[in-house]
């Protein structure tokens, strides 16, 4: 795909990449052609047809034109001028004039573009239809009136978040008089017919939207139809500070912006009011765009507590954090690691670091080779170990995104079935096979592609050992010719008629069997339909989730995660578990368990600090300090505070034990003593996106080179295959730690997750026996999981579900009824 | 003077008259005779006469000019700019303001500030609204900008009081809802002009 | 009935009769501020005071109230002495002035009054019969007071007024006295009563047909003598601040006031017997009322003089008494002359 080509736009020559879009392409260079309609990382919706250009002397629309070489581009004609400012005065029918109270409150590209086109007068009218405002859910606020259906809405759900919650529906509006046709510009009567036509609704046809609330549609109107029922009417856009930051939600790290102002006119303390994003270029899950709220106010330093703080510090044995911390902080506690010998313990890093570690041996680089960024641009897709729906969003719209975009197809092994993921396309196949075999599921995707010369001889042996030919018959359709004799009732003449009639005919073939396939829960036709979802297919990319860092055969595992980049010509991605892990696991030295005296750093311990302002010494949230974070695009990006904070923090906690840094920024610098990162000044670091969508934030992580090394693939261990009942650690969307948790709009509840039928048996509230230990949780079906597994959450530190867990994701359990 | 005439800055426009006025004389028989002549002409007499004329205007002729201030009032300009007015919609009864937060944007003293919410009937409701007094300059931009005319200049320029937040609030800026009838509609600064109608192009509603 | 009065009798009644004009002076000095703030107001269609009593009535007591605790502020650097006997000497020769100054008729107190009734009392304090120079000689010696007065408080304003109230006074002496030098040739006498008798009868007998130039050479110097618009250059505000009075705060200021107004009274009532037939009855109406209503139009035309017309520069004041109205009177003396040895 990455052919330079040159193409002209109004006369001067520019550089793009051969399929590039027009509209692109001239985005990329700083041009300006008018759209409404279209998604950057989405599919062209021609719903606005306001980007009309002429390339090559034809009227071609620019957001699903492709650039071709020497291709002239022409943005701007008498003739387009005249249709695009018909389009927007046809937009302006009967479009409400109360931008006074509008929640765009200026950000409104409608407006925009009526300016932009000098749209002074209308030269159009049709009976309005009466709209109503609809509340798709507690957090979707649909103000039909507004709506311009542009489908943009739609168009994300669809591409990129894999939801397809919305769609459009019928307006019930009056039809256009034929006669409109002729008395005005093609486009915009074809705009307007479809427009005239046509509302959003949600998809399921009830006026509930079932979804992930992820509010991407909110993010990507552009009028003030989709508002988040919180921020209806609360505040103008232009009274509100934008805070670039990293969400500190999961491992996405995404790049967000905190909008603060005044909570009101007694108070005036700042306030987040809504997190907004560059939907072209990012897309935020339902945590990060309303999880927003979780920060820790504090009235001022705490001498006292301060003091206690540091006495702990000092007196204690181990300290015990979790992942949802800066690169910064993480630092800090490896130097106490190194200057006092505390042990370090860290539920959720510690087995991805262990995972990294055995797999940066055979793949010769301390990370995983590409990212989600990359992976986005694959057609083949593989997801292994990880609920694409609960643990990433951005690896599940990366997952979705492949199918939409680029026509690509998918394999989705995990033992719970999601429903969608199966919905996000045609060409996906999903494995719902038994808990433990992941080191089958490996194997296969070996055999499905590798190339076998670089494999080592005793592997494709075994690999081999699976494969077996068998005859089967097969039923085949033939067609047939009957000729039969029709007697016509009117005339009472005989006519012969020759007909072509469908027959089964049975034959035998020989078939390849694979008993991998039937092993991870794969059907006897997934040959077939292998073959067919491999078409034409030229990128591929393995998706590694945290199932496989918490396997009891780990480092297996991570060999052939390995084996498979290196064989495969795959490009491969792992989630790290929480925000941080990746940057915990690169920065600290973890130890397995904690004993002694422990300190607990958001987590519980003898003695607590927490920015959750329940513990015993108060630290700032993500939202009120700086740092840096490393997410999973192996990007350390840098996160600002939002809002103030008055107390103490980790860094004054560090001066007292003699750890000289004046700020906690400081220390930024100060990690390039830790492998993949760099020197560098947190002042210096980007946030931001350039005009052609490439990510300008913070910097990457160098992923060195080692020395190759010999390793060894094991077999199978087919004895550690769990049965029975089964209970599986995973948060539910929406909710990934105490943060998330601490929040107003996310309601996700701290319960046990299971399958519709499944909840049903089980009934309201349930007692869960973890061998040792049990605890009480009300059940909450998730109408999108199949089978009998539960998911149980880890999203509250003071539950402590790590430990009930031990060093599984997957543990059997029993589970009564209370 | 009406309105029109008296926002007419064209100067040139207006008539004005020059005064035809003497040459000062230059020599002493000529200063001599100018005093002779105003003494003859008996101007210093006129001077006495227009004094008790007014005199008698002012006492029988109902003329005077003194208003006693806190008891009566002259109507001020309906372009002055006092303690701002929030008017109400004369059919509903309503206030006028959508809370769009255009006077607060535009404020260049930085005194207006409002909140807003989203009400029981699906509207912008402003749940509140003050103006420092202590910053405000009355500069009227508030009013020029209001889409709904619904901020205005009002009449009280009676401005002392012991705490700058005692004009502040919406309530006391609010049309009281019994004096609705006598509510007037602004003509000063931020006003519809008289040819509005002209300015605007119309949007066809031919059905 | 004869007037038999003992010379004992005789001095205490000069000594009531100068407490009596004292107060009533006074007062009416007080009276006039009222008067001439209501006449400016009405000539300038306002008000003026109305507040503090029916029609503003007792805005005199509020203002002698105020007068009289007002802090008495002495400059640092003034001569202290001279500075406070300054305002009494206006007030004091303003009103020894009308000791000899003639406004009723003689008359006898009423027999039912106690005690003084069937009293035979001659209006005047102090008749004597140089009457008239005596008058001119206390009101030109009032020019000391606001002269010290200025000179005293080491203020260039007060200095300003000074040299001003020095120029201005002595200069319309010469016009005062000349003016009427012609009026008291034809009297034959000094004493104020005599020219009273002279003009007894019908008001054709009135000096001011024989003399009307003397007439307003003398009101024109009036003016200038007790200080008043067009002529008053010594505390007008605009230039000098308040001149002389600069620095006077509480009753000195208001002395000089009360001097002010008697001097004015005095020039109503000179004018009035000089010129207008003095308190000799008018056919039917009595004297004593005749004499109100001239003097009461003599006030009423300085306070409307001042609402008219604006007053003038020192150096056309000094062009118009000495280029002027010093000609003027000697020809007016002269051509009365000779009429006379005609």
């Amino acid at each position: 795909m990455s052919n330079e080509i040159t193409i002209k736009i109004d006369g001067i020559e520019y550089k793009t990449q051969e399929g590039e879009y027009i509209l692109n392409a001239a985005r990329a260079n700083d041009i300006f052609i008018p759209a409404i309609c279209y998604l950057t990382r989405c599919s062209p919706t021609l719903a606005c047809r306001i980007c009309l250009v002429e390339a090559d002397g034809k009227r071609v629309y620019a957001c699903n034109a492709k650039a071709k070489d020497g291709m002239e581009v022409t943005t701007t004609t008498e003739e387009i001028l005249e249709e695009r400012r018909a389009i927007m005065e046809v937009y302006d029918v009967n479009h409400p004039l109360q931008c006074g109270v509008c929640d765009q409150s200026g950000e409104c590209e409608l407006q925009n573009y009526t300016l932009e086109l000098g749209v002074d007068s209308q030269s159009y009218m049709i009976p309005d239809t009466k709209r109503e405002t609809i509340e798709w859910s507690s957090i979707l606020h649909y103000d039909a009136g507004l709506c311009i259906v542009c489908e943009r809405c739609t168009t994300v759900c669809k591409d990129m978040m894999g939801d397809s919650a919305i769609k459009t529906g019928p307006r019930g509006g009056e039809k256009l008089g034929k006669e409109q046709k002729s008395l005005m510009p093609k486009d915009a009567y074809a705009m307007w017919n479809k427009l005239q036509k046509s509302v959003i609704v949600p998809s399921n046809g009830t006026d509930q939207t079932n979804c992930s609330d992820c509010g991407e549609c909110i993010a990507v109107c552009p009028v003030g139809a989709l508002v988040s029922k919180d921020f209806v009417y609360t505040t103008n856009a232009w009274e509100l500070k934008r805070v670039p930051a990293t969400c500190a939600h999961c491992s996405s790290g995404c790049q967000i912006y905190y909008e603060t102002k005044h909570t009101s006119i007694e108070d005036k303390t700042e306030k987040i009011y809504r997190v907004t994003n560059e939907w072209n270029y990012v897309s935020l899950c339902g945590a990060g765009r309303f999880g927003y709220d979780f920060e820790n106010r504090v009235e001022g330093k705490d001498k006292e507590a301060f003091d206690r703080a540091v006495e702990a510090l000092k007196k204690a044995d181990t300290i015990k954090f979790n992942s949802v911390i800066t690169n910064e902080e993480a630092l800090m506690l490896q130097t106490l690691k190194d200057e006092f010998g505390k042990k370090l313990v860290n539920s959720d890093a510690y087995a991805f670091q262990q995972f990294l570690r055995a797999y940066s041996k055979p793949a010769g680089q301390i990370l995983y080779g590409s990212d989600f960024k990359e992976i986005m641009k694959t057609d083949f897709v593989i997801s292994v170990g990880a609920s694409l729906r609960n643990d990433n969003p951005n690896a599940r719209y990366a997952f979705n995104n492949i199918q939409k975009m680029n026509k690509g197809s998918g394999l989705y092994f995990h033992p719970i079935a999601d429903s969608l993921i199966s919905d996000m396309g045609k060409n996906i196949v999903t494995f719902a096979h038994k808990v433990g075999q992941e080191e089958a599921v490996l194997y296969l995707i070996l055999d499905l592609f590798a190339d076998k010369s670089k494999l080592a001889e005793d592997t494709i042996d075994y690999i081999n050992s699976f494969h077996s030919t068998k005859t089967v018959i097969v039923k085949e359709k033939v067609m047939k010719s009957i000729t039969e004799t029709v007697t016509d009732k009117a005339t009472g003449e005989s006519k012969e008629i020759t007909k072509k009639v469908p027959e089964m005919v049975e034959k035998e073939v020989e078939v390849d069997v694979n008993e991998l396939v039937t092993l991870v829960g794969g059907d006897s036709k997934f040959a077939d339909t292998f073959t067919k979802i491999m078409k034409k297919k030229e990128t591929f990319s393995l998706i590694i989730g945290e199932d496989l860092y918490y396997h009891p055969k780990a480092k297996n595992l991570a060999n052939l995660v390995a084996l498979i980049e290196t064989s495969c010509n795959m490009k491969v991605a792992m989630i790290p578990p929480k925000t941080n892990s990746l940057g915990v696991a690169l920065i600290c030295e973890l130890d397995e368990s904690e004993d002694g005296y422990v300190v607990g750093y958001n987590e519980i311990g003898d003695f607590e600090i927490s920015a959750l302002g329940s513990g015993d010494f108060d630290i700032p949230a993500m939202n009120q300090q700086e740092g840096t974070l490393t997410n999973m695009n192996k990007r350390v990006t840098p996160t600002n505070s939002a809002l103030e904070y008055k107390g103490y923090e980790l860094n004054d906690l560090m001066k007292s034990l003699g750890c000289n840094q004046d700020l906690t920024i400081d220390w930024t610098p100060l990690l390039a003593s830790k492998r993949g990162f760099i020197s560098a000044n947190f002042d210096d670091l980007p946030n931001g996106y350039t005009n052609s969508g490439e990510e300008n934030r913070g910097y990457a992580l160098e992923n060195l080179m080692k020395r190759d090394s010999d390793f060894e693939v094991n077999k199978f261990d087919d004895s550690i295959v769990l049965d029975g009942e089964i209970a599986y650690r995973c948060n539910p969307q929406r909710q990934f730690n105490d943060f998330t948790d601490k929040t107003h709009q996310i309601f996700e509840s701290f319960s046990l997750y299971a399958s519709p039928s499944k909840a049903k048996a089980l009934g309201d509230k349930v007692e869960v026996n973890f061998g040792k230990e049990s605890m009480v949780l009300g059940v909450v079906a998730d109408d999108r999981m199949g089978g009998d597994i539960v998911s149980i959450p880890d999203f509250k530190s003071d539950k402590d579900v790590y430990s009930l867990f031990g060093r599984d994701r997957y543990k059997i359990v029993t589970i009564k009824k209370v | 003077m009406s309105l029109e005439e008296f926002k007419n800055r064209n100067v040139g426009e207006q008539s004005y008259r020059m005064l035809d006025l003497e040459h000062t004389p230059e020599t002493g028989l000529g200063k001599f005779g100018q005093v002779a002549k105003r003494t003859v002409k008996g101007e210093l007499f006129v001077g006495l006469w227009v004094t008790l004329r007014e005199m008698k205007n002012a006492l029988f002729g109902g003329k005077m000019h003194t208003i006693k201030y806190p008891l009566e009032k002259l109507p001020i300009s309906p372009r002055y700019r006092a303690i701002h007015d929030m008017l109400r919609l004369l059919e509903s009864g309503h206030y006028r303001c959508i809370g769009c937060g255009l006077c607060e944007k535009i404020c260049i003293s930085d005194c207006i500030k409002m909140d807003t919410r989203y009400d029981e009937n699906q509207r912008k409701e402003v749940s509140e609204y003050t103006i420092n007094f202590g910053r405000c300059i009355f500069c009227g931009y508030c009013a020029e900008v209001c889409p709904e005319l619904a901020i205005v200049h009002g009449g009280r320029y009676e401005t002392a009081s012991e705490q700058r937040a005692s004009f502040s609030l919406f309530e006391d800026m609010l049309t009281p809802i019994d004096a609705l009838k006598q509510q007037k509609e602004f003509d000063g600064f931020g006003a519809v002009s008289p040819n509005a109608d002209e300015n605007i192009k119309k949007t066809p509603l031919a059905y | 009935m004869d007037a038999t009065v003992l010379p004992e009798v005789t001095s205490l009644g000069v000594v009531i009769k100068a407490i009596i004009i004292l107060t009533i002076i006074s007062a009416i000095a007080g009276f006039g501020t009222y008067i001439e703030r209501k006449i400016l107001a009405f000539m300038q269609r306002r008000l003026g005071p109305t507040h503090v009593g029916p029609f503003g009535l007792l805005q005199i007591a509020a203002d002698g109230i105020k007068l009289f605790t007002q802090e008495d502020i002495i400059p640092q650097n003034a001569n202290k002495l001279i500075f406070q006997i300054a305002p009494a000497i206006t007030a004091a020769t303003a009103f020894i002035a009308l000791a000899s100054v003639p406004v009723f008729p003689d008359f006898i107190i009423p027999e039912f009054i106690p005690i003084l009734g069937g009293t035979f009392v001659p209006s005047i304090a102090a008749d004597i019969n140089v009457g008239i120079l005596f008058v001119l000689g206390m009101m030109a010696a009032g020019l000391y007071g606001p002269l010290l007065a200025g000179m005293a408080q080491a203020n260039k304003w007060g200095i300003i007024g000074s040299a001003r109230t020095a120029i201005q006074f002595l200069s319309y002496e010469v016009v005062t006295g000349l003016s009427i030098l012609a009026p008291i040739m034809l009297v034959g006498s000094l004493s104020l009563v005599d020219f009273n008798e002279y003009q007894a009868g019908e008001f054709t007998e009135w000096l001011i047909w024989q003399q009307p130039v003397a007439f307003v050479l003398f009101l024109i110097a009036g003016f200038a003598e007790t200080n008043r618009t067009p002529f008053d250059l010594l505390e007008h505000e605009a230039e000098v601040i308040s001149g002389y009075a600069t620095e006077y705060s509480g009753m000195r200021w208001g002395m000089f006031f009360i001097g002010e107004y008697a001097n004015m009274i005095t020039v109503a009532i000179l004018a009035s017997v000089m010129f207008l037939g003095g308190y000799n009855d008018l056919g039917f109406i009595a004297g004593w009322f005749i004499i109100i209503l001239k003097i009461s139009f003599f006030f009423f035309l300085m306070l409307w003089v001042r609402a008219s017309w604006p007053h003038i520069r020192p150096d056309q004041l000094m062009w118009l008494c000495w280029k002027v109205l010093m000609p003027l009177a000697l020809v007016n003396i002269l051509i009365t002359a000779i009429v006379m040895m005609i």
